[in-house]
C-alpha cells in the first residue's frame, strides 16, 4: 500500500447565523458603508437616492473604510451596529 | 456563540501499490498545473525534522481559506513542490512574513490584479542553499528558486484556497504565479546588501516578500553614467499603466550588475538611486485623471498630501523608501528591470530567516556612507 496525504490543512471558524432579516425599512437607521473602490461612492450614492424616493428612514448616516482590501476596523463595524439598524455597502470597482 | 466548526480535517489514506499517485494529486486538484512529487512518510519525516520538528505546531493560518498550517502541512507542500530539506527554514519564514498583516495577503490572493509574493532572500543562508541571483535568476533552471517558489504557491493553493476563478479572482495573473523565487546578487553587487540597508548584519539571512506585477525589462546599452542608467528605470517606471501609478504602494528596482558597476563608479550610493528614481519618475495628474474626460477625477488611492492639479507631478510611490533596491542578474549585460507592487493595499515584509541578531542597532546606521536617523 502506498499513503497519500491532504496538503490543505484544518479550517477552524466559529458558526455564526446571521441577523434576522427586516420586514420594512420605513423608520430604519440606515448605514451605508463605502468601501473607498473607485466607483462606491457613485453606486452607494444612487442607491441611497433611490431607496429614500421609497422608504422613510429614521436616519442616513455614511462610513468609510480604511482600505477597500482590508478588513472593516473592529471599532469601525462596532460604531456601525451601534448607530444603525441596517446597513448597506458595495464594492463598485 | 456556537462551537467551532472543523473542515476539510486532513487525512492519509492507504491507495493499492501500483497507483499512479501523480495523477491521484491531479485528480484530487491538490497542484498548481504541473506534476507534483507525491509525499512519502520518509520524506515528510526529513521535512518536518528540518522545520524544528513538532509536527502539529502551527506556524500561520493562510487566507482567504484561513487554513492551518502545521508543520506536517508545511512539509507536506514543501516535498510536493520538489524543495530540499535545507530549503526548510526559508519556505517558513516565506509564509510568516506572508501572513503578517500589514502584507494583507487574504487581499493578495483574492485579487482582480495580476499580483502575487514575490520573495528576494538575501544573506549565507540563500548563497548557502544555492539559490540563483545571478544569470536568468528569475527564469528556469535553479532548483532552490524553482522549488521555494512553487511551494510558497501550493501552500497559498492547498491551505490558503488561493484558487482561480474561486477565491483567487485574478482577471489575468501572471507567470510569477507559479514560482517568484531569487536571491540578491550580492558577490557581484557593489552596494551593501539590501537587508543591510533595512537594518540587519551582512551575516544575518532574510527573506523579502512583496505583492509584485511581473518584472519589466531596462534596457539600457548607451549611458556609462547614473543619470542615463536611471532615467531608462525612471522611463519604465513614468507608466499609467501599473497598479502604483493610480494605486501608490511600494515597488521594487532591480539593477543588474553592469547598470549597478557603472553607477558604483561615480561613487553614488543606494540612497542616492532610490532618490534619483523617486525625483524623476512620475505622472501628471492629468494623465492619470484622463483630462476628467470620465467625469471630474480625485483619486482616493493617493496620499491625501498630493496636489491634483492637472499639471501636478503625481510620484509613482510616496517616498524613496517605498523603492526597493536590489542588483540581481548574471554578470553580462546592460540590463535592469522594474517590478510594480499591487498598491498601498499590500505592506512588503521583510523577515529575518532564522537565528542572528537582528536589526537591534539603536541611533544612526551608516550604509553605503549614508547614514540614516
Amino acid at each position: 500500500m502506498q499513503p497519500v496525504y491532504d496538503p490543505r490543512g484544518v479550517v477552524r471558524a466559529d458558526e455564526r447565523p446571521l441577523s434576522p432579516r427586516v420586514k420594512s425599512l420605513d423608520g430604519l437607521r440606515l448605514a451605508i458603508l463605502d468601501n473607498t473602490k473607485w466607483n462606491a461612492n457613485k453606486l452607494l450614492r444612487a442607491l441611497r437616492e433611490r431607496l429614500e424616493e421609497r422608504h422613510q428612514f429614521a436616519s442616513v448616516s455614511y462610513y468609510r473604510k480604511e482600505s477597500f482590501s482590508r478588513f472593516a476596523a473592529p471599532a469601525l463595524i462596532e460604531r456601525i451596529r451601534a448607530e444603525n439598524d441596517v446597513a448597506l455597502t458595495a464594492v463598485g470597482d | 456563540m456556537s462551537a467551532q466548526i472543523a473542515a476539510d480535517a486532513p487525512w492519509v489514506a492507504s491507495l493499492p501499490e501500483g497507483t499512479d499517485l501523480v495523477e491521484w494529486y491531479f485528480e484530487r486538484g491538490f497542484t498548481d498545473g504541473l506534476p507534483v512529487v507525491p509525499p512519502t512518510p520518509e520524506r515528510i519525516e526529513a521535512m518536518v525534522a528540518a522545520l524544528g520538528g513538532d509536527p502539529e505546531k502551527v506556524e500561520c493560518r493562510v487566507p482567504p481559506r484561513w487554513g492551518a498550517l502545521t508543520r506536517h502541512v508545511l512539509a507536506v507542500n514543501m516535498v510536493m513542490a520538489g524543495c530540499k530539506p535545507e530549503y526548510a527554514p526559508v519556505v517558513r519564514a516565506a509564509m510568516l512574513a506572508l501572513c503578517e498583516p500589514a502584507f494583507n495577503l487574504n487581499g493578495v490572493q483574492a485579487t482582480t490584479h495580476v499580483a502575487c509574493p514575490l520573495l528576494v532572500a538575501n544573506g549565507p543562508i540563500a548563497r548557502g542553499i544555492g539559490m540563483n541571483g545571478g544569470c536568468n535568476a528569475f527564469g528556469s533552471g535553479n532548483r532552490a528558486n524553482a522549488t521555494i517558489g512553487r511551494a510558497i504557491r501550493l501552500i497559498l493553493l492547498n491551505v490558503g484556497g488561493g484558487w482561480p476563478g474561486d477565491l483567487d479572482k485574478s482577471t489575468l495573473g501572471h507567470p510569477g504565479k507559479y514560482t517568484y523565487a531569487v536571491c540578491e546578487n550580492e558577490p557581484a553587487s557593489p552596494f551593501a546588501p539590501y537587508h543591510v540597508e533595512k537594518g540587519f548584519s551582512a551575516e544575518d539571512s532574510t527573506v523579502f516578500v512583496m505583492a509584485a506585477e511581473a518584472p519589466h525589462s531596462v534596457t539600457n546599452h548607451v549611458a556609462n553614467d547614473p543619470q542615463g542608467i536611471l532615467d531608462s528605470v525612471c522611463s519604465a517606471m513614468s507608466t499609467i499603466a501599473h497598479n502604483n501609478a493610480v494605486s501608490s504602494g511600494h515597488c521594487a528596482v532591480v539593477l543588474g550588475p553592469e547598470h549597478a558597476a557603472a553607477i558604483a563608479r561615480h561613487g553614488w550610493t543606494r540612497h542616492d538611486i532610490r532618490s534619483y528614481l523617486w525625483m524623476y519618475s512620475g505622472n501628471k495628474f492629468r494623465e492619470i485623471a484622463f483630462d476628467h474626460r470620465y467625469g471630474k477625477v480625485y483619486n482616493r488611492n493617493l496620499p491625501v498630501w498630493y496636489r491634483r492639479d492637472p499639471d501636478s507631478r503625481i510620484p509613482i510611490v510616496p517616498s524613496s523608501d517605498n523603492i526597493h533596491l536590489f542588483v540581481i542578474g548574471g554578470e553580462a549585460g546592460r540590463f535592469s528591470a522594474f517590478i510594480p507592487g499591487w498598491g498601498h493595499m499590500s505592506s512588503p515584509v521583510l523577515r529575518e530567516i532564522e537565528g542572528g541578531a537582528g536589526p537591534a542597532q539603536v541611533g544612526p546606521r551608516c550604509v553605503d556612507g549614508t547614514c540614516y536617523l
